[in-house]
């Protein structure tokens, strides 16, 4: 697959990040361009996958929206072992969203993958007004931690497809040889699963 | 009010039906070899039995309180069920301070280890008045709703729509609307914290909460336990799971075996999200707030309290499928089957709450108490429809302690497949089992023909055929105008014949049932409910224990005609016009039954693994 030319690229994508912080809802805009006011809380993950051509590749993401309540916090390795690149989310609104980002990324950076490329979104950026998380704290913040950073907005669509176009311009073109199906979950056996519990 | 007459038939033998699964034996005999009781004279002796009952509701209702408190005695110890019925006198006060009074405390049985539990707890004021200061609020306002009649939301009711998840989040425990809703659920954990609440925000409900919990750990320290209290028009129903507490408040009439039933639902759904092992959670921190823990999920409890007040599954314990017909299903099981012995644990294909059809890989079975738990998160969840999810659940009636993961994903707008593994890592082998089984779906026109079959409904009381026998000598001239009404009805479209208006048909070893679409008599939502009710109520009087095994029933008041006929393989509840003739209505229910026998093939999914454990 590492051939010079035209690439092709499989891409575990993983969203973490606080409920309602609006991972669901740039998933949806970025693959179905839509946007609903209302979204629902995700149960588990769900699955997306979309494709992408940039410059000198074509980079098919394989995205899971992993929902952001609490009792799910235990499957979230299950997610982003493995993972070529995550999304951490934060709502621009909401001060202790962008609080619970810092710890996923901390968690990214001792468990996950090291060439992980890693974004931080602040979303909800149409929301000036309620805005509560400036965005040099945030800026400064990602480049002190090797994260790139946009504030994004699902509901005007703002640098949602940015946000996704700059990971894949960023993955690593000489992939080490992965899975072409992307069948790494996790490479540890079903014992994860008895321990899998609301609050172990 | 109601004039009822009501007979019923109890017979010990099971073997007045031989082979009936093939023919079951015509429903007359048995009312022929019953002391049945019919006409004005039966009617009158209801009449004034339920007058008195009304009398008794009236005096309960305008008292102070005078309620009933049923507690089982867990310190019995002879094994046998035993329930003690203790009037608690109890009186508000002018300040609002209550006194708790037991009226009867001879009940105490003398054989029993618990009678000094009674004894003890009353020693012990510092429990029993703190919560009785709790009490106080909690009573008074079950009053001021007797007072009021409890039909404030009546328009809420009537409406067709149901509109999901949480309502009227801005009230608490002191807004009027509030304390009008005809039907609270609340789950509180042991240490009083709130974990849901049907209306309202539960932080607000927090010491509504506590006060729950303080009647409940009141009983409870004297080694019993608080069953319901009764309250005017209001039953408070208890139900103790471990550290958590299952309350239902209401005061629409529902039999207490139903409203239990109810919060036992309401505790699977709730395992159904976290299993049981968040038991550990309360044994780590007695205080541990549960509600982040179940973010989220209101949508969900919501549905499932909605589907007590129409889906019979709530109460039959059993699933119902999607008519198609015998060669469609078994084609779809054969897939199934395929996907299932690639090492999924459970494979279901949905349609809305129907099932079309599921397997089980070898010796796994599915209560159906479970599918119903299982397809409500489904339904409920909005986050399923738009992709492929995977999700952590747990079945409470297999496993409560673990976790499966459920791979769902929807092929249209209302048929859904539910793959259960027990394996995390399986998400894209359960994608690949998918994709293959959509593409033999979607060739053989499966999904084209499920989608007819939900427009199409399923079983019309209507069609049933009208041949009724007329050369029955036992009847005759009401037999003859009913019939000639039956005609008439039947050409004004107004239900079935014999004034049949709607059946639910349970087979007992198939764990399914079959409902009749709702004829025109039926066609409001509010009727509807009134029927689902109705059957709610005659299910619980015919499984009730103490009353002992009843095998036919028939109940006549002002808004239907009750049959009932329960066997070792089927049990049948039907309804039909007031006025229907009481012989012709037997007649209809045994040409129901080999309706259903005639049709089985394609109303039940058949040959699938039996569901007892």
């Amino acid at each position: 697959m590492a051939a010079t030319g035209n690439k092709n690229i499989n891409a575990k994508l993983v969203l973490l990040g606080d409920p309602g912080a609006g991972k669901s809802s740039l998933v949806l805009r970025f693959v179905k361009g839509q946007f609903v006011e209302f979204q629902e809380s995700t149960i588990g993950a769900a699955f997306f996958s979309q494709t992408l051509a940039v410059n000198d590749a074509t980079v098919k993401f394989e995205i899971w929206d992993t929902a952001g309540q609490e009792r799910y916090h235990s499957l979230a390795p299950m997610y982003y072992r493995g993972a070529a690149a995550a999304i951490i989310v934060y709502d621009i609104t909401n001060q202790a969203s962008f609080d619970r980002a810092k710890k996923w990324v901390q968690e990214l950076q001792a468990q996950g993958n090291p060439n992980m490329v890693m974004a931080l979104a602040g979303n909800k950026a149409d929301l000036l007004d309620d805005r509560k998380v400036a965005a040099e704290e945030a800026q400064v913040y990602a480049q002190e931690n090797g994260l790139f950073f946009m504030e994004t907005s699902a509901k005007t669509a703002t640098n949602v497809n940015d946000i996704f176009y700059e990971i894949a311009k960023r993955l690593p073109r000489v992939q080490p040889a992965q899975n072409p199906s992307g069948m790494v979950l996790t490479d540890r056996p079903a014992e994860r699963a008895a321990s899998a519990t609301c609050c172990s | 009010m109601s004039s009822s007459d009501s007979s019923s038939s109890s017979s010990a033998s099971a073997s007045d039906d031989p082979n009936p699964k093939l023919k079951p034996q015509p429903l007359e005999s048995q009312f022929q070899s019953s002391v049945t009781l019919d006409g004005s004279d039966e009617a009158s002796v209801s009449a004034s039995v339920a007058e008195q009952r009304q009398q008794q509701g009236e005096d309960s209702g305008n008292g102070s309180i005078g309620g009933v408190v049923n507690v089982e005695n867990n310190g019995h110890r002879d094994g046998s069920h035993r329930e003690e019925i203790i009037a608690l006198g109890v009186t508000a006060d002018e300040d609002g301070g209550v006194v708790w009074r037991r009226a009867n405390s001879e009940v105490e049985a003398p054989a029993s280890p618990s009678s000094s539990g009674y004894a003890g707890e009353r020693g012990s004021s510092g429990a029993s008045s703190s919560s009785g200061a709790g009490e106080g609020s909690e009573e008074d306002e079950i009053e001021e709703v007797g007072n009021d009649d409890g039909d404030a939301d009546g328009a809420l009711d009537s409406q067709a729509e149901w509109t999901p998840g949480k309502r009227h989040v801005d009230e608490d425990d002191a807004s009027m609307s509030w304390r009008k809703r005809k039907k609270h659920f609340f789950i509180l954990s042991n240490s009083g914290k709130p974990i849901y609440s049907r209306y309202g925000d539960e932080h607000k409900l927090a010491g509504f909460s506590a006060t729950l919990q303080a009647i409940i750990s009141f009983v409870e320290n004297g080694g019993d336990r608080v069953k319901y209290v009764k309250a005017g028009m209001h039953q408070v129903v208890f139900l103790v799971k471990g550290p958590i507490y299952l309350v239902c408040i209401s005061c629409i009439e529902e039999p207490y075996e139903s409203l239990v039933g109810h919060l036992e639902l309401l505790y699977g759904q709730m395992i159904l999200i976290l299993t049981k092992s968040l038991n550990r959670c309360f044994e780590k921190n007695p205080k541990f707030d549960m509600t982040p823990l179940l973010g989220g999920t209101d949508v969900v409890f919501s549905a499932l309290i909605h589907s007590f007040s129409w889906n019979p599954a709530a109460f039959l314990h059993a699933y119902t499928c999607l008519p198609l017909p015998y060669a469609t299903r078994q084609a779809v099981a054969a897939v199934l089957q395929d996907v299932a012995d690639s090492g999924v644990l459970f494979a279901i294909l949905m349609c809305k709450h129907r099932v079309v059809s599921l397997v089980g890989a070898q010796k796994a079975s599915l209560h159906p108490d479970d599918m119903l738990l299982l397809g409500n998160f489904v339904m409920s969840s909005e986050s399923f429809r738009t992709s492929e999810s995977f999700s952590p659940i747990c079945l409470p009636r297999y496993n409560p302690m673990a976790f499966l993961h459920a791979y769902v994903h929807y092929f249209d707008a209302d048929t859904y497949l539910i793959l259960l593994t027990t394996r995390p890592d399986a998400f894209y082998h359960l994608k690949d089992c998918r994709i293959r089984l959509e593409t033999v779906l979607l060739k053989s026109n499966v999904l084209s023909e499920v989608q007819r079959s939900m427009v199409d409904g399923g079983m019309r009381v209507e069609d049933l055929s009208v041949d009724l026998p007329q050369h029955t000598g036992s009847t005759s001239r009401a037999d003859d105008k009913a019939l000639e009404r039956t005609r008439e009805s039947a050409l004004v479209g107004l239900g079935g014949p014999a004034g049949l208006w709607h059946f639910l048909y349970r087979s007992v070893y198939l764990d399914q049932y079959v409902s009749s679409e709702f004829s025109s008599p039926i066609s409001t939502h509010r009727q509807q409910k009134r029927l689902y009710r109705a059957y709610q109520k005659l299910y619980v009087s015919m499984h009730n224990k103490g009353v002992g095994p009843h095998k036919t029933q028939f109940r006549r008041d002002e808004n239907y005609v009750l049959l009932c006929w329960v066997t070792p393989d089927f049990e049948l509840y039907a309804a039909f016009d007031p006025l229907a003739d009481k012989a012709l209505a037997i007649k209809t229910c045994n040409k129901v039954c080999q309706w259903v026998k005639d049709v089985e093939n394609e109303i039940f999914l058949l040959g699938a693994s039996p569901f007892s454990w």
